[in-house]
């Protein structure tokens, strides 16, 4: 456990699954030569920015640094009381069209920003979605929930 | 995926390993200042755009709204300044409506700072952040990559060395309002001056504990002059080649014809008289 705030580089960061390429938006399922060049594993596996991995992994980064310190401080419970408290939260609001509060679009609740101290912010990532077109409706979402999209 | 996309990456690094060239960075050009006198803070820019070789603008705004008493000017990308100040505006008149307290300059600061930390100079806003509030006056400068500064007169962009000059020269301490605009305006001017990348008008914008004052071209040095001659045709000075009369219910068949009123006299297209 450390206290760095800000993610280390890609070439150090442990890599655990590679993320499959994105399919074409006018043809969903067949691969997307130009966005994603000539589809082979190694490429997926080994190119990336060097900045993609560190917006991935601020926030997370950051809340691990402050996990610890509160580790340090208060000794284990507090991190872990805050787990867990982030965990009901988690599980009260993934409901979605079932019912519960979604405010600010899919990923984002209002109970975990104020648990996370973000509730009083908007970032462009609740702006910008960039998902406007992969409109998820009831079955899809019901499908998922019970493991039936294999 | 929202913000920054990577997608083209793999192709590009794949392209640029078979010995495509990269493409060329663009240098931009600025002369922003800022400085503080006895009450309050002044801060200048040029309003030249350019786009590489060419002058895109000749008079774009610089200046950039933050909060009423926090104002911002920007020199680099000018749709990463105009972007992140934005996006750092709403944002503090977030945090301000949740405190219910006027926005510090050193909050704005630090926001913008964390922002283009955690981006790593791909965001390429250079900025001046002047402002008053309770705690008093504040100028920064806010690079790129995060790093900034706090002094008493900043310059920025690449007419800052000739701007500087002019700070570094004739400053004072204890300096008042009137002096500290014409001040800012002569290290703005001989940016416009002495550097290719700035040009045109001279943007001023004074805050003051009671209030902000923006004024947008306080100095013109660069009225462009009437021609001495007139290089209007006159009309029939190309010769008629061919004519050939459409009838109007001959379009009709194909669309639908309005009649549109002249054009009033000031949207007329500019041209040299």
């Amino acid at each position: 456990m450390s206290l760095t705030i800000i993610p280390s580089t890609s070439t150090t960061h442990p890599r655990t699954t590679p993320t499959p390429p994105k399919t074409a938006p006018s043809a969903p399922g067949l691969h997307d030569t130009l966005r994603s060049g000539l589809p082979s594993l190694s490429s997926t596996i080994n190119t990336s920015h060097p900045l993609e991995a560190r917006l991935k992994h601020w926030t997370e980064t950051q809340e691990a640094a402050k996990m610890e310190s509160l580790r340090r401080l208060y000794g284990l419970a507090e991190p872990v009381r805050r787990g867990m408290e982030m965990r009901i939260v988690r599980e009260g609001e993934g409901l979605g069209a079932l019912g519960g509060v979604r405010v600010g679009g899919a990923g984002s609740s209002v109970h975990e920003d104020i648990l996370r101290g973000r509730d009083q912010g908007c970032t462009w990532e609740e702006v910008f979605k960039g998902d406007e077109l992969a409109d998820v409706d009831f079955h899809t979402e019901m499908e998922a929930r019970l493991k039936m999209n294999w | 995926m929202p913000g920054f996309d990577f997608s083209n990456h793999a192709r590009n690094a794949a392209l640029h390993a078979q010995g495509f060239p990269l493409p060329k960075a663009t240098s931009t050009g600025t002369t922003i200042v800022g400085c503080i006198f006895d009450g309050g803070v002044v801060i200048a820019a040029d309003t030249r755009a350019t786009s590489g070789p060419i002058v895109a603008d000749k008079n774009c705004e610089k200046l950039h709204y933050i909060s009423p008493q926090i104002w911002c000017a920007g020199a680099g990308t000018a749709a990463d300044t105009e972007f992140t100040t934005a996006l750092i505006s709403s944002q503090l008149e977030l945090h301000a409506l949740s405190t219910g307290r006027n926005p510090r300059v050193v909050t704005c600061m630090t926001m913008l700072k964390q922002h283009l930390f955690q981006h790593q100079g791909h965001i390429g806003a250079y900025l001046v952040v002047a402002g008053v509030d309770p705690t008093g006056v504040g100028l920064f400068t806010v690079h790129a990559h995060g790093s900034t500064d706090k002094l008493p007169y900043v310059t920025m962009g690449s007419g800052s060395l000739a701007a500087m000059s002019v700070f570094e020269t004739q400053w004072k301490s204890n300096i008042d309002r009137e002096g500290a605009i014409k001040l800012a305006a002569d290290a703005i001017q001989a940016g416009i001056f002495n550097d290719l990348g700035s040009g045109s008008n001279v943007d001023v914008c004074v805050i003051t504990k009671e209030k902000t004052t923006l004024m947008r071209n306080y100095i013109r040095p660069n009225e462009r002059e009437r021609k001495q001659r007139s290089y209007v045709f006159k009309r029939g000075t190309t010769a008629v080649l061919r004519e050939k009369v459409v009838e109007r219910v001959d379009i009709g068949k194909y669309v639908t014809v309005h009649e549109v009123p002249l054009e009033a006299e000031g949207e007329k297209m500019e041209v040299d008289a």
